[in-house]
């Protein structure tokens, strides 16, 4: 499955779950029906995402398609219904999507053979080879001398997310400020309307998720647009990581949102073609973004931030 | 009183203290005050996430001083062990010396916190701490105390000691514990009492390291949990909160490979977090028991690989939203991680390992709201004979049940701002109604 193939099936699935919020909020009960309108404004998207997400849920039997009425909902215990979207993600299906989400899960080791792999998720070995392949490709594994394959690091420790933080400051004001950025029109306004919709969020929609989704979109715009090809691939390379590791926490809402407020201002900049302009605020943007919390805290005795803060 | 009063808060350095006072500071912002924050160091950035201006104190220049990594290393090598002793034994060896940091980090602070206090100029200070800064009895504006650990931390006979993690019922224990306590903090006490003196404050009773405030004093202990005290709280100058919960980001499930059963929380905080071979030990117990087991290892997940597929590790979870979707929760008995539990409606397994921790696991013990379970001794079958019986339990689940709904018709966050707003209000009449007596005399 590409990139693209994922993001798109993760932002159903997502959606779907937000869709299933709604219907918990609403203490809706099975064979009640579900407008698309009501939802469309419930999650603040048009109704063709609605659409498809409320497809996938019809395919775990949670929703019910009627010929000329819509959709209805199946089953209304939160269990079963948590349980379906449990599968719905399971069943995300790619082989290197479920390896790298075991890994950033920490079910798998950091050394890796292709038998044992093939054991865990009951499939070929070359099934399991061409999976690694992809993401070899990626930088997320790497072939050791003889059968075994190594995982890279990811971004799962306070000191690879200093690292993190360390590398983008330095790269990603340079995507901005290289000569020859030139902003996708078209993409930046898919970018600022995932943005303005999440800004419109209510408190119970503002998911963690949610926001890592739209917050990598926005910097993998830059990236993307930056004339600079090494800087381009280095951060599209990263980005993915990040998007891989998933433990960069859950942040308040607060935050969150100024978060949100600080790509758009970026975005204004660019719109402006002030460039420098966008970089400084760049800084700025991840130099709030880098705060991090104390590792460990008790009376009488400093509270624990290893590494180097930012 | 001033249109938009500032209200410093002031939280020891402790996730516990810290977030339970951003409950009340969103609250205090929801009624027109303006609360800000003054934080330790180590804790910048973690209010102005929250979006609340915060104030600064400088650490004193210590030349020489270790790292303070270096210093947690050692506090790790000293104390890890000493978490598995009973709260009696923990008082030579954990209590005493805590209780001498706690002193100098109060007298470390203290000049930093005159200057941010002059700086702030605030309306009122609201205190989360177990002990007394001499900088803001001499502040100039009244200041609330809030007991954000068990409310055993305001002694009473009807009540057990602090921090020993018996019934009150056991009144010889109790007594000789009150006698062990008093002399492992002795020393402590000493030079505290000498701090305050040159500071101009009165010296403290014994075993007292902060006394009540005379305008306000916040108390956690929801009504379920709470002591019948021989000397009852004036409800003048106490307010019982009913737990003090306050609002998180939501929370997603995650995806579980191997997904059935409960839904079950494990976080022993920050501090518990270290102990990544206790945490080992746990997950290997949870492999093969059947539910989903979502567990908090602080900032130590790469120390754990092969997790099994009905574990989900995690580095910092917005807690009030998870516990609320959870059918139990294991925890070190911290007081807001047992408020949250009881708001819920969750029964706890608390497996304390030191300070109010051991109080509140015998409390849920003792009011049917949890069970105890030891960290020195506890089995792997054990634990799962304590998990199973919990999820079990009709019975508990019926009170806990009725707790949460009484808990949640009075939130604690909305109760403290209330009795901070009110308590201005009544200052500022009563300072008006002096002006007058002045003019008329």
């Amino acid at each position: 499955m590409t990139g693209t193939r994922r993001a798109s099936y993760q932002s159903h699935l997502d959606l779907a779950r937000q869709i299933v919020g709604v219907v918990f909020e609403r203490g809706l009960r099975s064979g009640d029906h579900l407008p698309e309108k009501v939802f469309s404004d419930a999650c603040n998207v048009s109704r063709t995402p609605i659409r498809s997400a409320f497809k996938l849920l019809e395919s775990r039997d949670i929703l019910e398609w009627r010929q000329e009425q819509g959709y209805f909902l199946s089953v209304d215990t939160p269990d079963a219904i948590n349980k379906a979207l449990s599968e719905l993600e399971g069943v995300e299906g790619a082989l290197p999507d479920k390896i790298l989400a075991d890994r950033a899960d920490r079910r798998l080791g950091d050394i890796q053979s292709v038998s044992a792999l093939a054991r865990r998720y009951s499939t070929s070995r070359s099934a399991v080879l061409f999976a690694l392949k992809v993401l070899a490709r990626e930088g997320v594994v790497t072939q050791l001398p003889g059968r075994a394959w190594a995982f890279q690091p990811m971004i799962d420790s306070p000191k690879a997310l200093s690292e993190s933080f360390e590398l983008r400051l330095l790269m990603e004001p340079l995507a901005l400020s290289s000569p020859g950025f030139a902003l996708d029109g078209k993409k930046a306004a898919v970018v600022r309307n995932q943005i303005e919709d999440f800004l419109r969020l209510g408190d119970a929609a503002a998911t963690g998720a949610r926001f890592r989704r739209a917050d990598i979109d926005f910097h993998i715009l830059v990236a993307e647009c930056s004339a600079n090809r090494f800087v381009r691939s280095s951060l599209l390379a990263h980005h993915r990581l990040r998007q891989a590791s998933k433990k960069e926490g859950t942040i308040p809402a607060y935050r969150m949102q100024k978060s949100m407020e600080e790509h758009l201002e970026i975005l204004d900049s660019l719109d402006r073609k002030q460039h420098d302009l966008a970089a400084d605020l760049m800084v700025v943007h991840l130099r709030r973004s880098s705060v991090r919390r104390p590792e460990a805290a008790n009376r009488g005795i400093s509270p624990l931030l290893r590494g180097q803060a930012l | 009183m001033n249109a938009r009063p500032t209200v410093a808060l002031f939280p020891e350095a402790s996730f516990g203290a810290a977030l339970n006072c951003v409950g009340i500071a969103q609250e205090l912002r929801n009624r027109g005050a303006r609360p800000v924050f003054i934080c330790h160091p180590g804790f910048n950035g973690v209010f102005a996430e929250y979006g609340f201006m915060e104030y600064h104190l400088t650490p004193p220049e210590t030349p020489g001083e270790p790292t303070t990594e270096a210093r947690w290393t050692d506090f790790l090598n000293t104390h890890l062990p000493n978490f598995n002793l009973s709260p009696a034994e923990q008082l030579e060896t954990y209590v005493g010396p805590t209780w001498e940091a706690i002193v100098d980090t109060a007298i470390g602070a203290e000049d930093s916190l005159r200057s941010v206090l002059a700086q702030i100029r605030p309306d009122a200070i609201l205190l989360d701490n177990v002990i007394m800064f001499p900088a803001i009895a001499e502040a100039g504006c009244p200041w609330v105390r809030v007991v954000s650990c068990a409310e055993t931390e305001i002694p009473d006979r009807g009540v057990p000691p602090y921090l020993s993690g018996l019934d009150p019922a056991d009144t010889e224990a109790c007594d000789a514990f009150r006698k062990a306590s008093r002399a492992a903090t002795a020393h402590a006490h000493r030079r505290y009492n000498d701090f305050r003196r040159k500071c101009g404050l009165g010296p403290l009773p014994d075993d007292i390291f902060l006394e009540n405030s005379d305008d306000l004093n916040l108390l956690l202990a929801p009504s379920a949990v709470r002591y019948e005290r021989e000397m009852p709280l004036d409800p003048e100058r106490f307010t019982y909160l009913e737990g003090c919960v306050r609002t998180e980001s939501p929370f997603e499930m995650p995806y579980f490979p191997d997904g059935e059963g409960p839904v079950v929380y494990v976080s022993f905080g920050s501090l518990g977090a270290l102990d990544t071979d206790l945490f080992q030990r746990l997950i290997d117990a949870f492999a093969d028991f059947p539910a989903r087991f979502i567990v908090n290892v602080g900032s130590y997940l790469e120390s754990y690989d092969r997790v099994p597929d009905n574990v989900h590790l995690g580095d910092w979870f917005p807690q009030p939203s998870v516990v609320a979707q959870v059918d139990l929760f294991i925890h070190h008995g911290g007081n807001n991680s047992f408020c949250e539990a009881l708001y819920h409606g969750v029964p706890s397994l608390v497996m304390p390992y030191c300070w109010d921790g051991h109080d509140n696991a015998q409390r849920a013990a003792r009011t049917g709201t949890g069970r105890w379970v030891n960290r020195a001794t506890w089995t792997p079958e054990a634990l799962r004979q304590a998990i199973r019986s919990a999820l079990d339990d009709t019975a508990m689940q019926g009170r806990l049940d009725a707790i949460s709904a009484r808990m949640k018709r009075h939130p604690g966050t909305e109760a403290a701002a209330d009795a901070v707003m009110d308590m201005l209000r009544r200052r500022s009449a009563r300072s008006r109604g002096e002006g007058a007596y002045h003019k008329a005399v």
